[in-house]
């Protein structure tokens, strides 16, 4: 009886995430909007994990912008669980691509900025325990008192991480959360990552330009066509059981199925782009397709690495 | 080199360095490396370049004083040098030393007071030899001096003397002869008065040549004689200093005795006492009359009580009167700089409606602020007779109590926090309007409401740049407000520049050296404890000011 009390509204916990005709224009002082996205349709079950690759500029991180609600929104619309959302909140937690800690807290301090928040009945202990436990999770037990000017990238992304999930969100999104990491922190967050999702059930979504890492981490990969204009181009359900080993994963053949599936995906893009680039603004899209070819030579490296 | 292998200084290496970097003190670094065996070639290359250069330059730039203050004169004496700046400097510690003896004289009481009595007694007993000593001194150098001066001057004054005698001689000849001249002109006659008419211009010609002759020479003579001699000046130096002496210890003993607090309350209540008995034989209107009397004792007592040593000020005292006077400025200052700011870093609207006051505002100068200020001050500060807010600035608060808080101190400070609160004001707005835009995206994600955001998210990442924006308004106020205590002669340094500009003394202009290297000094101080603060604060990355 006392438990069922306990147990919020089942609507309100619920995590699936419905993006439907999305549509974000940028104003250009110069002529018409620049329309980035356009009909940007994508429904993401509870527990799924989503990873959004394309080419750089094609409008990745704004969609997830949007979702976090961070960017507004200019047309269509998400919603999540079942509310429309307009305005970020602690549901939706981010974790951007540098670690955005406040230099003057310690990784405690910065992971209790929002519990607070998130928890306003929660007594003084309640909360610590909170904060104890997702640094925990991220493997900081030790390094509460430490300064973020103290630790290294790595360990600053997992603060970042721990600030996240602290807040128990519905859903976590990620935005080239291991850019700027070497590729063994890289692997090593991955896996936290990975595990806190088996655990907490949540959602979510990471933006990467790591073929790899899209294929590794998530259930579905969404391609993104290329802007402007850009929407969903295609979709790649990834086929392996959870709990994920790397070894294993790495040794399947449907692995290199995948990737190389996706890494496809791209290099047509990036054709397609330089064969219309005549007809449409030279500047972005010079732009946008060198950092294009960057990726796939990034991925292309990896894959030899591994291979 | 010393330390590297002693366990303890090899572990406090690091925190040495740090501290030394907080403090600002940087040019120390290279010397702990060094005696710590650390790059030896490095640290010494560093060393010579930031201490052993600008101490050269130190000492370079005071040989030039010294001799560019005995080639410039002015009316009030050379220029002081080092030396008698060094001399002035001693004389007004020497000062504020006898101030401070005289204002513990002033409260001693019982066998301390008869000791300290006996003391000066026996100090002053010593002095009339050597005052008379040093005044002896003085008479000798003088009259050796004039001895010396006479010497070097008596055959210019002989031959002046000849001359005179010549010229005037020559001059009355001259008159004689022109005299003669006249007597023999035919009116009528053109050529012979023209001819006439020469001469007596030859001879008005002639007389100036010879005066100005005479001037100079006596010019020559009067500037030897007036030439200083250091022997004299050291006499006189040394007299005045016995002179000074005496006097303070005559005015010792009076604080000791007559003057003296617990002797006039010990005198006043006897008498009391005495009164009392008396009056309890009297009745009717003498009664009434001693009575009175008592009564009027009694209130004096406690005057007497509450009173403390009212002697002149010092130039210690002033110095802590306006640290003083510019923190309470600086205070009053950044609790107005530092809100604005931030709501014109926040606020786009309010900034615009800020813009045009600040633009009109800062460039005034004090000296237009300060009078204002002083109108408004002295109309709305009521006296401490008659506010207990005053009387509690006068008579208990903390430690403001000693330093006389008066409409001319206020309205400094807030000329002081008028000026300085620009740098501040600027500064704060600046570092709330240039927050890393990330940071504000967690802030938004967190849902942070708007107090937490400001006290968590803001204002800690604008810190830097308001310490920066502190720094410089303590600074622009301490320049500030020496100015104004010369204009409001609110007790402080200003006022004792003030002083020493209108007093004659021959030593008043080295004071006022003095005051220059005072006033540098604690600048630097000020500045420092700001950089320490404005480090403190700072974290990686952080924005600097501008
Ligand atoms: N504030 C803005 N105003 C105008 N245009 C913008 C703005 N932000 C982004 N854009 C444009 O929108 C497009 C998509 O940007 P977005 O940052 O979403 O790309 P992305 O896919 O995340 O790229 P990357 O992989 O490099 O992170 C780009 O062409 C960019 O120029
Ligand atoms: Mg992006």
């Amino acid at each position: 009886m006392s438990s069922l009390e306990l147990m919020p509204d089942p609507a309100a916990l619920r995590r699936s995430v419905e993006i439907s005709n999305l549509i974000k224009e940028y104003p250009n002082p110069y002529g018409e909007d620049f329309r980035v996205v356009e009909n940007f349709n994508l429904n993401i079950r509870e527990g799924e994990f989503i990873s959004l690759i394309g080419h750089s500029g094609c409008g990745k991180s704004t969609v997830l912008t949007m979702l976090a609600g961070l960017n507004e929104i200019s047309g269509g619309g998400i919603i999540v669980g079942n509310k429309e959302i307009d305005s970020p909140g602690p549901d939706r937690a981010v974790v951007f691509q540098s670690p955005c800690l406040m230099p003057w807290m310690n990784s405690f301090q910065n992971v209790m900025l929002g519990v607070k928040n998130v928890y306003p009945h929660a007594t003084k202990a309640e909360r610590r325990q909170i904060v104890e436990h997702s640094l925990a999770v991220v493997g900081l037990a030790d390094s509460m008192k430490k300064y973020p000017a103290e630790m290294s990238g790595g360990m600053q992304q997992r603060v970042g991480i721990a600030r996240a999930i602290a807040l128990q969100p519905k859903v976590l999104l990620l935005d080239e959360p291991f850019g700027r990491l070497d590729s063994l922190t890289r692997m090593e967050l991955q896996d936290v990552i990975i595990e806190i999702l088996a655990r907490e059930k949540l959602t979510a979504m990471i933006v990467t330009h790591d073929v790899d890492e899209a294929v590794f981490m998530a259930d579905r990969c969404v391609m993104m066509s290329n802007g402007p204009k850009a929407g969903v181009g295609e979709i790649l359900g990834i086929d392996f059981a959870r709990p994920r080993n790397r070894e294993v994963v790495y040794q399947d053949p449907k692995f290199f199925e995948y990737r190389e599936h996706l890494l496809a995906f791209l290099e047509q893009r990036a054709h397609l782009k330089s064969s219309t680039r005549v007809f449409s603004d030279g500047d972005t899209m010079g732009y946008t397709d060198k950092k294009g070819l960057e990726l796939e030579s990034h991925a292309t490296s990896k894959a030899t690495s591994v291979a | 080199m010393i330390f590297a292998h002693m366990k303890f200084f090899s572990k406090i290496k690091y925190p040495i360095l740090k501290a030394i970097d907080v403090s600002g003190l940087t040019f120390l670094s290279p010397v702990v490396r060094l005696c710590y065996g650390e790059e030896p070639r490095v640290q010494m290359k560093k060393i010579s370049q930031w201490i052993l250069i600008p101490i050269c330059a130190i000492i370079l730039f005071i040989f030039l004083w010294a001799y560019g203050s005995t080639v410039v004169k002015t009316k009030s004496g050379s220029v002081p040098g080092p030396l008698e700046t060094l001399k002035a400097g001693e004389s007004i510690s020497k000062f504020g030393n006898y101030e401070k003896a005289k204002e513990e004289a002033y409260t001693l009481t019982g066998p301390e007071r008869d000791e300290a009595l006996k003391k000066a007694q026996a100090r002053l007993g010593k002095m009339d030899p050597i005052v008379k000593a040093a005044t002896d001194q003085v008479g000798g150098a003088k009259a050796q001096y004039a001895e010396v001066i006479k010497k070097r001057t008596s055959g210019m004054t002989s031959r002046r003397d000849a001359l005179k005698k010549s010229y005037s001689a020559n001059q009355s000849a001259r008159k004689a002869s022109l005299a003669a001249l006249a007597d023999t002109l035919t009116p009528g006659n053109e050529t012979a008065y023209e001819n006439f008419m020469k001469e007596v211009k030859d001879h008005t010609d002639k007389t100036d040549l010879e005066k100005e002759e005479l001037a100079t020479l006596a010019k020559e003579i009067k500037e030897i004689e007036d030439e200083k001699s250091d022997d004299v000046a050291k006499a006189l130096f040394a007299q005045t200093r016995a002179a000074e002496e005496r006097q303070f210890l005559q005015k010792q003993i009076d604080q000791l005795t007559t003057q003296n607090k617990g002797l006039k309350i010990e005198t006043a209540q006897a008498k009391i006492q005495e009164d009392a008995r008396v009056l309890l034989t009297l009745t009717g209107p003498e009664a009434v009359k001693a009575a009175g009397k008592i009564a009027k004792a009694r209130s004096r007592l406690v005057k007497t009580e509450e009173s403390v040593y009212a002697g002149p000020k010092t130039l210690g005292y002033q110095i802590k009167r306006s640290i003083l006077c510019v923190f309470a400025g600086f205070l009053i200052g950044a609790f107005i700089a530092i809100p604005i700011g931030i709501l014109c870093g926040l606020n786009s609207t309010f900034m615009a409606a800020m813009t045009p006051f600040i633009a009109i505002f800062k460039p005034v100068s004090p000296i237009v602020w300060l009078p204002i200020c002083l109108i408004i001050a002295s109309a709305v500060v009521p006296s401490p007779d008659d506010s207990a807010f005053m009387d509690w600035l006068w008579e208990d608060a903390w430690i403001l109590n000693h330093y006389d808080i008066n409409p001319a101190f206020i309205a400094s400070a807030i000329t002081v926090a008028l000026c300085s609160l620009w740098a501040t004001l600027a500064n704060t707005a600046l570092g709330v309007a240039s927050i890393d835009k990330d940071h504000l995206n967690v802030a938004r994600v967190l849902k942070l409401g708007f107090w937490p955001r400001l006290f968590k998210i803001v204002i800690p990442s604008a810190l830097p740049l308001i310490f920066a924006g502190l720094r410089i308004s303590l600074g622009v106020g301490w320049m500030v407000l020496i100015a104004a205590e010369l204009l409001s002669s609110s007790e402080g340094i200003g006022k004792f520049v003030w002083d020493q500009f209108n007093n004659g003394a021959s030593d008043s202009f080295a004071k006022l050296f003095v005051v220059v290297f005072v006033v540098g000094i604690i600048g630097l101080l000020l500045d420092r404890i700001m950089i320490v603060f404005q480090r403190l604060v700072s974290f990686e990355g952080s924005p600097t000011a501008i």
